[in-house]
């Protein structure tokens, strides 16, 4: 059984060594295995001719024979393309089945470590992408509040930071000196901003920061340290592998040209606008884009859709934007104003919807949402209160979960905090979509939900 | 592609000259032989021995013998190998080359409390 196995492994073996040596090979095995029996000189037999295998193998398709006779060099044709090969045989079979199985083998490592990279930038691009919008957001507070004064912790700003992965110890103390500061000066609640604050200073005294290597493990701990004092979702310390923008504070309100550039290139994000047999109307909206550029395109595709029997939203590529296109649009759908939650800005007059929006005939209208689990920010507060009003049917995955209440404050270039600085009134619970995303009404695939919101749309307009 | 050189040369290889020395041997007894003199230290597996027999075939180290029936056990005929001038040669400078190796060693005093 065992000279079977080895004669059989032998044909891993390139033909030149297996013709002049291979029954030697076999020889010897057998010699040796008459000689050595029992259960541990037979192990050590294996492990020996395993570790031969690994040695001599990739050594023997390295090795070319020498000519046993000088062999008179082949006449060249003119002309004719001449090719050298290494050896002058076709590969064997069993040679083709090994070098299958490894370029199998690499092949899975290859997709394996792919799949592991998009994983860890998945994972990183919400929160940076969340950490934009937290500036356009800010940006709108701060119009409307008349405040101007930079929000960030301007100590830190200007520094560069030591290579991710690798903040020094004193550098950790003073991340975490400027994020007692940043609670201190902006949290909504003044007192448990002290309580958090000490609680911070305490951890920090104590040394619990200093154990932690890992930069994003620190930005969860201190977000846990934070929320034991304050259980608020909307608080946030994060770290962002790829470094942040520059602080862009003398840009003050004014929108960047590259954005408007961009929008203008993109239609304003509104990849499609169209109306479906049955007179279904459908919107691809992949991001919320900010009205002073965008306003008059979103008029205009919510004009087209005006008269359409039924409205299809498609977020499942919007990646939010701002809160008060939200609104805009969700003007649309309503008859008169409805109360409109945004975590990020204090209850005001501003707070209820603009509806009825003159000459809408969307009012009544049923309404889907396909959501995905790229669905982020903007469009979480958008599917939510539609949902939450009973206005919209969600179709999809539960969204990615990022409320981003809090007023971004950027610490260095790799650490930023969420500060919530107003206390929005949720009239439906107490949490929102924060962390926990928005659940559809009807769990399906990202790429399933058009299909099974044009088939319930029909089903609905049958009905009628 | 050149011929696999030995220069420097293999342990293995310099085991199985070693192996030759005074006697001509088939691949099974050098592959024991080699073992008794390195204490079971080197066990050369059919893949290595073979290549480095032919490696030293190649480079005129060692010659191969006809085939002849193993004259202990009188079983089946076996290819014989034996050292030639070239190989002996080879060895003695290798051996040389260690024994100035083991020479320094000696002289730093890193063989402590063993003799070598």
């Amino acid at each position: 059984m065992s000279e079977k196995l080895y004669a059989w492994l032998l044909r891993l073996y390139p033909a030149h060594f297996r013709e002049e040596y291979g029954d030697e090979a076999l020889r010897l095995f057998r010699d040796r295995a008459r000689d050595e029996r029992g259960f541990f000189p037979r192990l050590r037999l294996w492990l020996d001719l395993f570790v031969d295998f690994t040695i001599s193998v990739p050594r023997e398709y390295l090795h070319v024979p020498a000519p046993r006779v000088a062999a008179a060099a082949p006449p060249r044709f003119n002309g004719l393309p001449a090719f050298y090969v290494l050896q002058n045989e076709s590969p064997r079979p069993a040679a083709l089945l090994f070098g299958g199985a490894l370029s199998l083998v690499a092949l899975t490592t290859c997709w394996v470590s792919l799949n592991e990279a998009h994983n860890i930038s998945n994972s990183a691009a919400p929160p940076f992408a969340g950490a934009r919008n937290y500036q356009e957001f800010s940006r709108s507070s701060r119009s409307e509040s008349g405040q101007t004064a930079p929000r960030y912790a301007s100590s830190h700003t200007a520094r560069t930071t030591a290579q991710p992965g690798t903040p020094d110890l004193s550098e950790r103390s003073r991340i975490v000196e400027s994020a007692i500061a940043n609670v201190k000066e902006h949290y909504v609640d003044r007192e448990a901003a002290q309580k958090m604050a000490d609680a911070l200073a305490m951890h920090e005294k104590r040394g619990d920061y200093n154990a932690v290597a890992d930069p994003a493990a620190f930005a969860a701990l201190m977000t846990q340290h934070l929320r034991e004092v304050t259980p608020d979702r909307h608080l946030t310390f994060d770290y962002f592998e790829e470094p942040l923008p520059p602080p862009t504070v003398a840009q003050g309100a004014e929108v960047s040209p590259q954005y408007r550039e961009a929008m203008k290139q993109q239609n304003c994000t509104f990849e499609k606008v169209e109306i479906l047999p049955r007179n279904i109307g459908y919107l691809k909206l992949n991001s919320f884009p900010d009205p002073d550029v965008c306003r008059v395109a979103a008029m205009a595709a919510m004009t087209y859709v005006n008269h359409a029997d039924a409205l299809i939203f498609d977020l499942r590529d919007n990646r939010g934007g701002s809160a008060e296109m939200v609104q805009l649009i969700g003007a649309y759908l309503f008859d008169h104003p409805e109360y409109w939650y945004n975590p990020r800005e204090a209850t005001s007059a501003q707070s209820w919807t603009q509806s009825p929006v003159p000459g809408s005939d969307l009012a009544g209208k049923p309404v889907f949402i396909l959501t995905s689990s790229r669905t982020i920010s903007g469009a979480e507060q958008f599917s939510y209160n539609l949902k939450m009003l009973k206005r919209a049917t969600l179709i999809g995955e539960t969204t990615a979960g990022a409320a981003h209440a809090g007023v971004f404050h950027r610490l260095d270039d790799h650490f930023g905090m969420g500060i919530p600085e107003v206390r929005a009134i949720n009239p439906y619970s107490d949490g929102d979509w924060a962390e926990a995303g928005v659940a559809p009404n009807v769990q399906a695939s990202a790429d399933a939900a058009l299909d099974i919101a044009l088939k319930l749309a029909r089903a609905r307009l049958a009905k009628k | 592609m050149p011929k696999r050189t030995l220069d420097p040369l293999p342990s293995a290889a310099f085991q199985i000259l070693l192996a030759l020395v005074g006697e001509d041997l088939h691949g099974y007894a050098i592959m024991r032989q080699v073992a008794e003199q390195t204490e079971g230290r080197i066990r050369l597996g059919p893949g290595t021995l073979y290549s480095s027999i032919r490696s030293l075939l190649e480079n005129g180290l060692i010659e191969e013998l006809d085939a002849r029936e193993d004259a202990d056990t009188g079983d089946e005929r076996r290819r014989y190998y034996r050292l030639s001038s070239a190989g002996r040669k080879l060895a003695c400078a290798e051996a040389q080359r260690l024994a100035d190796v083991l020479r320094v060693a000696r002289a730093k005093k890193i063989l402590r409390g063993r003799y070598v």
